[in-house]
């Protein structure tokens, strides 16, 4: 999983491609710490190229949305692939995390 | 297929790709091989949080349509399909994790099934790939 992170304005674009997994959870969950660490969070990831995500990613898209919502921030991931999508949507992330 | 892993530590990118290489498998729609990536990865895990064996035995068949994989450990006996589902309804502050990756199998394939013999953990999915 490759992660981008861009500051535009009061702004963080975020680019994910690739796949969360067991291999690579941890390594995922260093490149997002910085997104944890905003005191204002207004976070847009881009999934366009997230090819997949177990629940392994689950819990750190979790982790994240539990920091920015403490903070009365706004996160939303754009662009997700009917794949990828259907794993949030069946366990019922989509609920707690907008989707677009 | 049938391929027995030892040690389990580490092995998961290869029991995956055991199993997508397989005669059974390979050559189905990408769709499908989403679904048996996840659902082999979430077990395999599970497996290997919960059982603490030092080998895992995994087998794939194909019956028709029907796709069959399977898993087969020595480690101490745990029902994954035991522990309620997890709330999915919740709230984002009383979500959690526990339970989802067998949750994920349970909506994703066929049918799951598990069941405890000659001292081994037996966990078995098919998915209807036709």
């Amino acid at each position: 999983m490759d992660v981008s992170i861009v500051k535009e304005g009061a702004k963080t674009l975020v680019k994910l491609a690739g796949r969360v997994d067991t291999t690579n959870a941890e390594k995922f969950q260093t490149d997002i710490a910085p997104l944890m660490a905003d005191a204002a969070p207004d976070i847009d990831i881009d999934c366009s190229n997230m090819e997949y995500t177990s629940s392994q990613g689950l819990r750190l898209f979790l982790m994240l949305q539990k920091s920015v919502s403490s903070k009365g921030g706004s996160m939303v991931l754009r662009n997700m692939k009917q794949q990828v999508k259907e794993v949030f949507e069946i366990t019922g992330f989509s609920n707690i995390i907008t989707i677009i | 297929m049938k391929h027995k892993f030892e040690p389990v530590e580490g092995r998961n990118a290869e029991i995956i790709e055991a199993v997508l290489n397989s005669a059974e498998v390979d050559g189905l729609s990408e769709d499908c091989k989403f679904k048996i990536r996840l659902c082999v990865e979430e077990v395999e895990e599970n497996i290997l949080a919960y059982s603490g064996s030092t080998w895992i035995e995994v087998w794939t068949e194909r019956e028709g349509s029907l796709l069959t994989i399977g898993f087969r450990d020595g480690g101490i006996q745990f029902d994954p399909l035991a522990a309620p589902d997890p709330d999915i309804t919740a709230p984002l502050e009383k979500r959690s994790i526990g339970g989802l990756g067998i949750f994920v199998c349970k909506k994703m394939m066929d049918t799951v099934d598990y069941h405890f013999e000659n001292k081994c953990n037996i966990f078995v999915m098919k998915l209807r790939v036709a």
